[in-house]
């Protein structure tokens, strides 16, 4: 895997932070590249919009990235929306069956690496289309926990950042 | 700094959907709390609401439509609310001495909100005005 770097994505949000990882050979983020994939896609346009509505107001604003929302990890990375299925009177909301899965990393309650994703398409990660996306978003994934084991990247919690250990935004990995 | 592909379209998403998903999340988080809170295994919650273990697993996971019923029974056993839906009444304007006012109450929260158009509105008279639409 190349270098790339990990820059914010949104930290704008009330109670949590979002990174994302910018290859070295790309103009685009991995999120980005995620969600421009479906902003007009008419199958998936929607889907794509509820998923951001979950991550930047739900654990973005509301919640923090608690543990309740995420789904149980697959390898390194836990994909995006959390399952669920609720009816309200004559309105059911499938969630089970949301079509779209976007990888993260929860580094704290306020601190949340995205990667890229795709259709959920098969029970399994391995037989779904987007099986080679969730390999990348574990590379990435590895590659961000080892440096923070290292004390490559530093967590500064106070100001739901990462840094690099000389106390820099920009972090090269 | 947000990214301006999710500012593009978050701008581009409808209240319904945000509300929607705020209120999807929400409960989650409620009912995880609450689950937390309360000491419940899935086990003692199958026991308390004479259902199997298997059934609550399904509730508690994603195999299962919440419905107003299961939520209403989650909240009676776990004994918090769950869901909240403001009560609101609204007491039709009235003139007072600093001029003419609105009212909503709000029956069940603790905070009773007062919308006033005028500065030094008088409070008492506001309550005498809470008591008088309650009787009506």
């Amino acid at each position: 895997m190349n270098t790339f770097e990990l820059k914010i994505w949104d930290d704008e949000a009330a109670l949590c932070s979002f990174y994302t990882v910018l290859k070295d050979e790309s103009n685009e983020t991995e999120t980005d590249k995620f969600f421009l994939k479906y902003e007009n896609d008419i199958q998936y346009e929607e889907a794509a919009k509820e998923l951001l509505s979950f991550v930047l107001l739900s654990i973005g604003d509301d919640h923090g990235a608690l543990d309740a929302l995420f789904n149980r990890y697959e390898n390194e990375v836990t994909g995006l929306p959390v399952q669920g299925k609720i009816k309200l009177g004559e309105l059911v909301y499938h969630y089970p069956n949301f079509p779209l899965r976007l990888y993260a990393l929860k580094i704290t309650e306020n601190i949340v690496v995205l990667f890229n994703g795709g259709i959920k398409d098969g029970p399994s990660n391995q037989t779904s289309s987007l099986h080679m996306e969730w390999l990348e978003a574990c590379q990435f994934a590895r590659r961000i926990l080892e440096a923070i084991y290292n004390t490559d990247i530093l967590i500064d919690e106070e100001n739901r950042k990462l840094t690099d250990c000389n106390g820099e935004d920009e972090i090269i990995l | 700094m947000r990214s301006k592909v999710a500012k593009r379209i978050l701008d581009n998403t409808t209240e319904d959907v945000k509300i929607f998903v705020r209120l999807y999340a929400d409960i989650i988080v409620r009912v995880n709390q609450l689950l937390k809170e309360k000491g419940y295994t899935q086990k003692l919650l199958a026991e308390k609401l004479d259902k199997t273990p298997s059934e609550i697993h399904k509730w508690l996971s994603n195999e299962h439509n919440f419905t107003l019923k299961s939520l209403a029974k989650l909240q009676a056993e776990l004994g918090s609310p769950i869901l909240y839906v403001p009560i609101i009444k609204t007491v039709p304007s009235f003139t007072c001495h600093y001029g003419k006012a609105t009212l909503k109450v709000y029956r069940n929260v603790e905070k009773i909100h007062i919308n006033k158009n005028e500065e030094g509105w008088n409070g008492q008279h506001s309550l005498n005005k809470i008591k008088e639409a309650d009787a009506a």
